[in-house]
């Protein structure tokens, strides 16, 4: 606990202080090094198969499977924008109206299990109301049960509800994001102080009002942490969409490229769309990616205190 | 201990803590804040009668929330549950059996052969994931370089890649003439392992999920440290501590809870291992069976073998076992887990 | 804040505006199937009929349906292939709505939807009327009894297709016993051009049952008059010698024993590390697909080796029907799509020319046309004529069970297990009996 130094001692630190910098530097310069190394190595871990993604989308099926370059680099032939008119062109590129769905159902589903679960885990966090803990339980609860479980009943309840086939079928259950109440629960009670919701309140603002212009501001990190996590659940959503949804017209991307994966492994002829899969999956991933770079502002440092200080 | 609470003036703004008293705090408890005692200023009975109307907001909050959560999640449950206490064979109908099949299901010796599977998974696979996702976000938060905001996405990417996609793709890698093991390992001056074969494919899944997962880990786990007082590490670093002991003893006790929360779902999200290795299958059928885990073995019993009953009983079953880790698991770190 | 929270309100408002605009329909309840169709409809009064179904080049056969009946239309859609269809119908099944009228299925899986009172008997509605159209090896796959479940659409009878210029290079005159065939293995293998003569895909399931057939296997019995019954004798004395003959070639390192229709497999074809692809009468079109580029590539075909040269026994891998659903409202314009849709020269033109289907369809297959339809991909030769057509004529049909999807997971680990020497071919067959046994009867079976 030695900040405040001892007057007496004042006239021996300028030395060590200096020496102690330069020794941080050094560490802290290898320690950057170290660090970037690791980095370098985790980045080339995680980024090779898409680089693989990325090669095989520049082939043709044929290339694909016994193409020149091997693997991992590319052909003697660019096939990339020939891939691109192929998937406007399959099935009267219904890739694209795969791709929009994909797109509707991840960011209605998303931005709605968001609010719900902002809600829902400043509700858990900040109020002792009679229940809470017999509903939070029930929550964590009802996440053990595999979803192998659910598809039948929510089948039958969606059948009687008469949207089976329907992107409501789809959206209705992606509302529900167990994790992001969790999560928010918790970054609640980290980041908002029950001493600034009292202030409020003291103030003469109503639940709502301190809500929305209190509490709301501290959580942005989590918010957005959330809404990527929820946006991204719905839009990898492989098993509930398959079950759901019999007209071609309504699947998301991943059930799309799947059933053309299956046609590719038993078709004949003209069915063989490799080039067309893989391509595929690599715009699919595009529009993630550009959602977490356009996102990513909000995680620039110590947002979460900045009304404290 | 909370000095940094005790002195709040109602009604002003909190002083900047004295990064000292914080270190303080934190030395003996992990940081959290906490309510302050009811204020001597208010009445008994008045403050309860507004508390109580207070906190029934709490409901509100609550409310939309617990709408869809009961019409899509307990109402299916619920018949779901009603289906695994009966039995129908396929060539009798169906009778309503009680707690036979989840008898029927704890003595299944591929079920529970199915458990102990993933079980081992669990026991690799998180402290994997973890570490990486750990390791990761301790450094980013380290750095700002360019090299560290494009490592920060890269990291993620491959979280934004669906099941279905990575596993076709690995699919594509794993293959022993097709993928660029052989490549890569001969740049090492080593044989490609048969990635597929009952051997490696444990460690194959494994590589998998941890290529796939980390990288959503180590977000959870960045932005819980973004939101940590930097002043606090200033307070440690004046005290002497170096990079490892900031890391390890001033860092991790201050994301306890969303490192808690992000194992609690690493663990539940294991013991239901389904997608990758069900996916997997497509090039690996001899080596991953239909009954590889649990959950294919429900989905199998249900959609290969129509058997939709006893489906619903393994799949319960399986929940029970996963609530009983679970809890277990937040007993255990109760201190840590942030949940009140 | 404020603004982000209006904006996302906004944002959901709008996207429940464009929902309810996409919903074309199915919102209304009841058959949800009939949400839309993928092809026109030409007449908009006649009566219209669900089909689920994956061939490809279909539209042109629902059109060519479509423009010749004027009371009767086909509203189609592709539900997923294979295993994605049944898992969505078995959920219909199961939850009592959201089946299509009429549904292609493999013939393999109709006893296990017969049992759950899925399909309805044909014979009701006038199927043995067009009985004779159709090949009697795939009418009796189709057929449990005197039940007809199903329409024949399209069969797999087996061949060999194999690498000319291979067998040129190690000097290897095509088999047509399989103890030619061994023989050729080893030859190719002293070659040392670095391939192997085949591959014996531990997945193989109905190929694997196929084979096991050719030497006379007959694993199931069941006829659903009486559903609570069935037969099983998969380790008789056909499949044994069959097993066993596969894992002396695998024990010496003579075939390879990778899964079918993967990646690596596709590779596989193309490159000549396989010499022989064991092959159905579709298998054809799946190796044109994958490779249009290998020029140097010679393939023919030839009939399948035999275990008896004197008595030569075809065999059948695949082949699907089209089935008419319980759920289905109008079951008697159901029956007439099921029957009509693919029981036409017309639309056998397209199936044989676009959709590179094998016809059980008898008018096609006794057709000029057919018999000498040159390939291309063979440089010219006939191949309906010179394999495909006697084994589609010799070919007797086969009976599976009521849980084949079941029995065929669990040949795979059997199988799987012969291949990593836990067992040998007798003992895999044996516990393989073993377990189907015991499922048969703790699913209520009497097991004969």
């Amino acid at each position: 606990m030695a900040i405040l130094v001892p007057p007496a001692a004042e006239a021996a630190t300028p030395t060590t202080d200096r020496e102690r910098r330069r020794k941080d530097q050094q560490r802290s310069g290898g320690r950057k090094i170290g660090s970037h190394i690791f980095l370098l190595i985790l980045v080339i871990y995680f980024l090779t198969p898409l680089w693989w993604l990325i090669v095989a989308s520049t082939k043709d099926t044929a290339g694909l499977f016994g193409g020149s370059g091997g693997p991992l680099w590319f052909d003697g032939e660019f096939h990339f924008f020939d891939n691109i008119v192929g998937l406007f062109t399959q099935q009267d590129g219904i890739y694209w109206r795969w791709l929009g769905n994909s797109f509707l159902y991840a960011f209605a589903g998303g931005i709605g299990a968001t609010v719900l679960a902002v809600l829902a885990g400043y509700g858990f966090a900040k109020y002792r109301f009679r229940g809470r803990s017999a509903f939070f339980s029930l929550l964590l609860g009802s996440v053990m049960v595999p979803m192998t479980a659910l598809v039948i009943p929510t089948f039958v309840l969606m059948s009687s509800l008469g949207i089976v086939n329907t992107a409501w079928a789809v959206i209705l259950p992606s509302l529900l994001s167990p994790f992001g109440v969790y999560l928010m629960r918790v970054s609640t009670q980290d980041a908002v102080p029950d001493e600034l919701l009292d202030a409020a309140r003291v103030d003469g603002a109503g639940e709502l009002r301190t809500f929305f212009q209190v509490a709301l501001p501290l959580l942005r990190p989590a918010i957005v942490t959330v809404l990527l996590v929820s946006i991204v659940a719905t839009w990898n959503n492989f098993f509930l969409p398959l079950a759901v949804l019999s007209d071609p017209n309504l699947l998301p991307v991943t059930v799309g490229l799947n059933n053309w994966q299956a046609l590719s492994n038993a078709g004949a002829g003209g069915e063989q769309v490799w080039n067309l899969i893989v391509t595929g999956a690599f715009i699919s991933i595009i529009p993630l990616i550009i959602s977490f770079l356009a996102l990513q502002k909000y995680w620039q440092g110590g947002l979460s205190l900045g009304a404290l200080k | 201990m909370h000095a940094a609470g005790r002195s709040l003036p109602v009604g002003g703004r909190r002083r900047t803590p004295d990064p000292k008293e914080k270190l303080m705090a934190l030395t003996t408890a992990p940081a959290r804040s906490t309510p302050p005692t009811s204020s001597a200023a208010r009445t008994k009975v008045g403050v309860d009668r507004i508390d109580r109307k207070r906190q029934r907001w709490g409901w509100l909050f609550v409310g939309p929330f617990a709408l869809v959560f009961l019409g899509f999640l307990i109402v299916p449950l619920a018949y779901a549950f009603w289906m695994s206490l009966q039995t129908s064979t396929l060539a009798t109908g169906t009778q309503f059996t009680w707690f036979a099949n989840y008898g029927k299901a704890f003595t299944d010796p591929i079920f529970l052969e199915g458990l102990a599977r993933v079980g081992r998974f669990a026991i690799v696979m998180i402290p994997a994931q973890m570490l990486v996702a750990l390791a990761a976000a301790m450094v980013l938060d380290n750095l700002t370089t360019v090299l560290s905001k494009f490592s920060r996405l890269m990291i993620f990417v491959p979280y934004a890649v669906p099941g279905v996609i990575g596993a076709l793709m690995w699919g594509f890698l794993y293959s022993p003439r097709f993928g660029p093991g052989s490549d890569i390992f001969s740049l090492f001056g080593l044989d490609a392992p048969n990635f597929l074969s009952q051997d490696s494919i444990f460690g194959s899944l494994v590589n998998i999920v941890t290529w796939q997962w980390s990288g959503y880990y180590m977000i959870i786990i960045y932005a819980a440290l973004r939101g940590v007082d930097s002043s606090v590490y200033e307070a440690a670093r004046l005290d002497g501590a170096n990079s490892w002991q900031i890391a390890l003893r001033v860092k991790l006790p201050m994301i306890s809870s969303s490192m808690v929360m992000v194992l609690i779902f690493s663990l539940i999200g294991t013991l239901q291992f389904f997608t990758e290795p069900q996916v997997l299958r497509a090039v690996a059928q001899g080596a991953i069976p239909v009954s590889y885990t649990p959950n294919m073995y429900a989905y199998s019993l249900a959609f290969s073998y129509s058997q939709f009953n006893y489906a619903s009983a393994i799949s319960f079953a399986l929940g029970i076992v996963v609530f009983i880790g679970s809890y277990l698991f937040l007993f255990l770190t109760r201190k840590q887990n942030g949940l009140k | 804040m404020k603004s982000k929270i209006l904006a996302s309100v906004g944002l959901i408002a709008a996207s429940a505006v464009v929902l309810t605009g996409c919903s074309s329909g199915g919102g209304g309840g009841g058959s949800s199937a009939a949400a839309s169709c993928t092809n026109e409809i030409v007449n908009e009064d006649a009566a219209q009929v669900t089909v689920w179904a994956w061939y490809p080049a279909f539209e042109a056969v629902v059109d060519n349906f479509n423009n010749t009946h004027d009371d009767v239309q086909v509203c189609w859609t592709n539900a997923g292939q294979g295993n994605d269809e049944y898992t969505k119908f078995s959920t219909s099944i199961e939850s009592g709505s959201g089946a299509p009228d009429v549904i292609q299925l493999e013939s393999e899986v109709l006893s296990s939807f017969a049992i759950r009172d899925a399909l309805v008997d044909l014979t009701e509605y006038g199927a043995n009327d067009v009985k004779d159209k159709f090949t009697p090896g795939s009418w009796e796959d189709a057929s449990s009894g005197d039940a007809v479940y199903a329409i024949p659409v399209d069969g797999g009878p087996m061949g060999m297709l194999y690498r000319q210029d291979i067998f040129d290079e190690a000097g290897i005159t095509v088999p047509t016993t399989w103890e030619e065939f061994a023989t050729a293995a080893q030859q190719l293998k002293d070659a040392g051009t670095g391939g192997v003569l085949a591959n014996f895909p531990t997945n193989g399931r109905a190929f694997n049952q196929a084979l096991f057939a050719q030497a006379g296997s007959v694993p199931f019995t069941y006829d659903s008059a009486k559903p609570t019954e069935v037969g099983i004798e998969v380790n008789d004395q056909g499949a044994k010698d069959v097993l066993e003959y596969w894992d002396g070639l695998i024990k010496k390192d003579l075939v390879t024993t990778d899964d079918a229709f993967t990646a690596d497999y596709n590779t596989s074809l193309v490159d000549g590390t396989y010499a022989v692809y064991l092959a159905a009468a579709w298998g054809p079109g799946y190796l044109q697909g994958l490779s249009d580029a290998d020029e140097g590539a010679v393939w023919r075909a030839a009939p399948l080796p035999q275990w008896d040269a004197a008595n030569p026994v075809q065999v059948n891998w695949g082949g699907s029907t089209f089935a008419v659903t319980e759920q289905a409202e109008d079951k008697a314009n159901a029956a007439i799509v099921a029957k009509e849709i693919f029981g036409t020269d017309e639309a056998w033109k397209i199936g044989v020319e676009q959709s590179a289907l094998f016809p059980s369809y008898v008018p096609m297959l006794e057709s000029e046309y057919f018999a000498n339809l040159e390939y291309p991909f063979f440089d010219g030769q006939q191949i309906n004529k010179d394999v495909f057509l006697e084994a589609a004529a010799g070919y007797e049909g086969a009976t599976f069970s009521p849980f084949q999807n079941y029995a065929y997971d669990q040949l795979t680990e059997e199988i799987y297990s012969m291949v990593q020497d836990e067992k040998d071919a007798s003992g895999a067959l044996d516990d393989l009996q073993e377990t189907l046994t015991k499922y048969a009867t703790e699913q209520g079976f009497t097991v004969e």
